[in-house]
C-alpha cells in the first residue's frame, strides 16, 4: 500500500503543473496537466463511442498517457527556440515553428526518451502487474500499436485544440493561426476531422479575419 | 473492427516493416504457447514493445489481429509514371510555402502519418487538399482559418 500511496502522491503533482504551452502564451491561471487529462478522457470516451473500440483499454490509455510528465515536464515544439525578449516571444507565438525533417526526428527521439525514462521512474515501485500494465499502455499509445491507441492519440490533441479556442475566445490568446496550421496537418481520423469542422463553425464563423 | 471498406495505404518500406513485425510476433506467440522464451528477449538492446508483448498476451494478440487486418486491406503506394510526377499524389514529397514559411511534407496513408516528422496523411485537410495539384499551384485550405499553400516542388523517391 505504501508504494501505491507514493505513486498517487507523485501523480498528484500533475494537478499543480500548468500546461507549458499556455504559460508561454501568458494565459492567466492556465489549466494543469491533470485538468487536460480529465477532459481528454471524457472526450475520448464520448467521441470514441462511435468507433466500436475497446472502451476499457481506451480510457485507461488516455488516463495514463501524460503521467510521464510528472518528471519529464510538458515539452512543446517551441522549447528549443524560445527567445527571452517578450516582443520576440510574442512574434514567435504567431508562427508555427517549422524545422527540417532531421531536426523533427531528433526532437521526437529526445522527447520520447525523456518521457519513457520518466515513466519508468514513476512506476518503478508499483506492484509488477500494475507497473507492466501502465508501461505497456503508454507504449501502445505512443507507438500507435492498436486502433484504440491511434484514436486516443488524436482525440487527446483535440482537447488541446478546444482549449486553445476557448482561451482565444476569452483572452484573444494564443494566436490561432499556428493552431490551425498544426491541426490541419495533424488530424486525419474522419470523425475528428468532422469534429474540427464543427469547432471551426462554433468559434470562428464570425471571426475569420482575427489572428 | 474498422469498416470493411477501409483501405490502408502503405509505402513499400512501411509494408515491409509491418510484414516483418507480423512474422516476428507470430513467432513470439508460438513460442509462448510452447512456454519457451524466444531468443529475441535475451538481447539487452531490446525494444520496449517486445518486452511489452512478452508480458502482455492481450496486447500481443491485439497487435497481431490489428496487423492481420491491416495487411489484408493494404494498398501499396506506387510511384506514378514519370509524366505524372508533376502532380501531387500519395507518396509525394511536397515542398510548400505558406505565410512566408517553407516546409516539406511526405503525403502518405494515415497509418504511417507522423506530422511531427513531416509525414502527413492523405486524409488530413492539408494532405487531402494538396492531392492532384502541381508545382506553382496556390492551394487554399479552408478548414479553420483560410490559408494559401504555394507548391514549390514535388518529388517522388
Amino acid at each position: 500500500m505504501e508504494n501505491l500511496i507514493k505513486f498517487f502522491i507523485e501523480i498528484g503533482r500533475l494537478k499543480r503543473m500548468p500546461r507549458r504551452g499556455w504559460v508561454i502564451n501568458r494565459i492567466k491561471n492556465p489549466e494543469s496537466i491533470a485538468e487536460h487529462i480529465f477532459r481528454a478522457t471524457v472526450m475520448t470516451w464520448i467521441l470514441g463511442e462511435k468507433k466500436k473500440l475497446n472502451r476499457e483499454k481506451l480510457l485507461k490509455m488516455i488516463l495514463i498517457h501524460d503521467l510521464c510528465e510528472v518528471y519529464a515536464g510538458d515539452i512543446t515544439p517551441y522549447d528549443k527556440i524560445l527567445p527571452k525578449n517578450k516582443k520576440k516571444l510574442a512574434k514567435l507565438m504567431r508562427t508555427w515553428p517549422r524545422f527540417s525533417n532531421k531536426e523533427k526526428e531528433k526532437t521526437a527521439r529526445e522527447k520520447y526518451k525523456k518521457e519513457w525514462q520518466s515513466l519508468m521512474k514513476l512506476t518503478e515501485t508499483l506492484p509488477p502487474k500494475l507497473k507492466k500494465e501502465i508501461r505497456n499502455l503508454w507504449l501502445e499509445f505512443k507507438k500507435g500499436l492498436t486502433k484504440e491507441a491511434r484514436f486516443a492519440y488524436q482525440a487527446d490533441r483535440m482537447e488541446n485544440l478546444l482549449q486553445a479556442l476557448e482561451y482565444w475566445k476569452r483572452y484573444r490568446r494564443p494566436p490561432l493561426m499556428p493552431w490551425w496550421w498544426w491541426a490541419r496537418e495533424f488530424f486525419h481520423d474522419p470523425l475528428l476531422v468532422e469534429f474540427m469542422g464543427a469547432l471551426d463553425k462554433k468559434f470562428l464563423k464570425k471571426k475569420k479575419k482575427s489572428k | 473492427m474498422p469498416s470493411p471498406t477501409e483501405k490502408f495505404y502503405l509505402t513499400e518500406e512501411g509494408l515491409k516493416k509491418l510484414k516483418k513485425e507480423y512474422e516476428e510476433l507470430q513467432k513470439i506467440a508460438q513460442m509462448k504457447v510452447r512456454e519457451k522464451i524466444p531468443e529475441i528477449f535475451h538481447s539487452e538492446e531490446l525494444n520496449p514493445e517486445y518486452l511489452a508483448y512478452r508480458e502482455d498476451n492481450e496486447l500481443l494478440q491485439a497487435r497481431l489481429a490489428d496487423l492481420k487486418y491491416i495487411l489484408k486491406n493494404t494498398e501499396l503506394i506506387k510511384t506514378p509514371p514519370k509524366e505524372k510526377q508533376n502532380i501531387v499524389n500519395l507518396g509525394a514529397h511536397v515542398t510548400i510555402e505558406t505565410e512566408g514559411q517553407i516546409d516539406e511534407f511526405e503525403i502518405i496513408g494515415s497509418l504511417e502519418a507522423n506530422p511531427s516528422l513531416g509525414k502527413i496523411s492523405n486524409e488530413c485537410p492539408v494532405g487531402r487538399t494538396l492531392l492532384g495539384h502541381r508545382v506553382g499551384d496556390m492551394v487554399v485550405v479552408q478548414s479553420g482559418m483560410k490559408t494559401v499553400y504555394k507548391i514549390l516542388k514535388i518529388k517522388y523517391k
